[in-house]
């Protein structure tokens, strides 16, 4: 549905996007990660028509951008980072406005409205002016714009920011519910609402792409699994005794409680030595308070490929 | 043309809805009345026939209010504001031409701007029902001359949508209009005047003069607002080449708002 094919954008000197290929299927719900200023924003951008891409072609339901503006802008429904609406409408006018422009065949208008207000939610400020009702509601407002004309590809700039937990949740539900008939590209800050509700996810950073595949996917790739192994081991003892595990780099102590010793070390993909770990813990009989293996997770690959390799903070909270 | 109607339509309805056009209807009625009283006094006194009194009427100073400041405070927020509050995103990137998006909002100032030239014709109306005027009004002269302050109007309305298209600053959008209200009704009068040269200094000036006679003089002749009304249409004469010229000059105007909106997505 999506193909992006080096995708430049340039801004005087400053390059937003920089050589950036990817494509979305039919049926996909993409999230796409990045720090504030990767270019989630400028890519979304030109995907919806607003900016011309510099350089590089992009081709949104087998129409070209650059050449056919207006089918590409049909195919999509666009929910715009800080969703401007007209304030000074009242919902359900809006929405039949929009649906107006958008060119849904008067008789079906009043139906299309009705149904995309019923799955927004909106229905009970259906009558409420755009400006008097809460983030939360405007924003899905501004969803249930985007779904008026029924375009099979829904493209949503950071949904969620701005939303209290309940209505971050409602509207993870809703992206979740709209995947079985879209196709969804979608940004976020939210690490772990990206994880959830995505199928594939793509990171950008300074303008280009770090990564792109399922979480999964990702995950396999990502540094950062760790034996962690808590015993009743003097320290150097205890590494002594892990020393040489299959798979394992060079352990190193990380507290020290009583005549408990914590111990951690980086484990090579694919490998799981806990089993011959706790075999030699029992050989000597050592008292066993933790064997455990840590799997990457999402922020820290997010804060691998970004660079913010901070570890303990994760980037989504760095970011606020 | 879809969505140059539903443009229209909600831009009408906003005009329609919003305060700040029924404040200017009213305080222009107003305005409208007193003048209307010193005039048939003045009428009256200098013996004035119909046709003076109808261009009189129309020459009031708050058709001048209704050129130089009503276009520029019903455009400014045209793109201006769509452009501060971003909702300018959410319409280009809706399956809609800028052109439409252009006419609609053009148009929709437009009816609302001829709207609030209808108590000056109201107050005429009535004035002349009741006996008030004391003469017969020259219907002629009084029709042909709102024509061409409509006409003026639409000219101003589409520069004013391009000031409002170039900035995102509504009283810079406003203020730059007015300005090319200023300079396309005062601008020809003062140009023209200077065409004479003291004879004294006329040899060191040949250039300039020739300058005058032959190039500046011939433009300014066909831009010159103040004679097209005051020598044309206020005295009921409809010039085919006048009628051109503003409905030319508005659709150049309203090309370039839509070139200057292209160029905008090119940044």
């Amino acid at each position: 549905m999506i193909q992006v094919e080096h995708l430049t954008k340039r801004f005087g000197e400053a390059r937003a996007v920089d050589d950036v290929s990817f494509s979305v299927g039919r049926g996909e719900v993409v999230g796409f990660l990045g720090p504030n200023g990767a270019g989630k924003t400028t890519t979304i951008r030109v995907l919806t028509c607003f900016h011309p891409a510099t350089d590089g072609v992009v081709r949104v339901a087998g129409y070209d951008v650059a050449t056919h503006p207006l089918e590409v802008r049909r195919a999509i429904g666009y929910l715009p980072e800080n969703v401007p609406l007209y304030l000074d409408m009242r919902v359900e006018e809006y929405l039949t406005y929009r649906a107006d422009l958008k060119g849904v065949a008067k008789a079906h208008r009043r139906a299309a409205v009705a149904e995309a207000m019923e799955r927004c939610g909106v229905t009970e400020v259906r009558r409420k002016m755009v400006g008097h009702v809460s983030r939360g509601y405007r924003q899905r407002v501004g969803l249930a714009d985007a779904l008026v004309a029924r375009p099979p590809i829904l493209i949503l700039d950071e949904p969620t920011s701005g939303l209290d937990p309940n209505q971050r949740r409602r509207m993870k539900d809703l992206i979740r519910e709209l995947a079985h008939e879209h196709t969804i590209l979608f940004s976020s800050h939210i690490l772990a609402e990206v994880a959830d509700v995505a199928s594939r996810i793509l990171i950008l950073h300074h303008g280009r792409l770090r990564a792109d595949g399922s979480l999964d996917e990702l995950l396999a790739t990502a540094e950062g699994r760790t034996l962690c192994v808590t015993a009743a081991l003097e320290p150097a003892a205890l590494t002594e005794l892990l020393d040489g595990l299959e798979g394992c780099g060079p352990a190193h102590v990380e507290a020290v409680d009583g005549s408990y010793a914590r111990l951690r070390a980086p484990v090579e993909h694919g490998v799981d030595p806990r089993d011959e770990a706790f075999a030699r813990l029992r050989a000597r009989d050592v008292p066993l308070r933790e064997l455990a293996l840590e799997r990457p997770t999402l922020e820290s690959f997010f804060a691998q490929v970004t660079g913010a390799a901070m570890p303990g903070v994760s980037a989504s909270e760095e970011e606020r | 043309m879809n969505a140059a109607r539903t443009t229209f339509r909600r831009e009408l309805a906003s005009y329609l809805f919003s305060p700040i056009g029924y404040v200017i209807g009213f305080l222009l009625y107003l305005f409208r009345g007193f003048e209307v009283d010193r005039l048939v006094r003045f009428a009256n006194a200098a013996g004035l026939d119909r046709e003076q009194f109808a261009a009189a009427y129309l020459q009031q100073p708050s058709s001048l209010i209704l050129l130089i400041l009503v276009p520029a405070i019903l455009t400014m927020r045209c793109f201006a504001e769509e452009r501060r509050t971003g909702s300018i995103e959410v319409l280009l990137t809706a399956p809609v031409r800028d052109s439409e998006i252009v006419l609609g909002k053009w148009a929709a100032a437009f009816v609302f701007f001829a709207l609030l030239w209808l108590p000056a014709a109201v107050i005429l109306v009535v004035a002349q029902g009741s006996g008030y005027l004391g003469l017969d009004l020259a219907v002629g002269p009084t029709v042909s001359g709102f024509v061409g302050l409509l006409l003026v109007g639409a000219l101003l309305l589409a520069a004013g949508c391009l000031t409002s298209s170039l900035t995102d600053n509504t009283l810079l959008a406003s203020l730059s209009s007015m300005l090319f209200a200023l300079a396309l009704i005062y601008g020809p009068t003062r140009l023209q005047g200077m065409t004479e040269v003291d004879p004294a200094v006329e040899s060191d000036l040949a250039w300039w003069a020739w300058l005058q006679t032959k190039v500046l003089d011939p433009v300014v002749g066909q831009v010159h607002v103040v004679d097209h009304l005051q020598s044309w249409f206020f005295r009921g004469l409809l010039n085919t080449g006048h009628v051109v010229f503003y409905v030319a000059g508005t659709a150049l105007l309203l090309f370039l708002t839509t070139r200057s909106l292209e160029a905008r997505r090119w940044r």
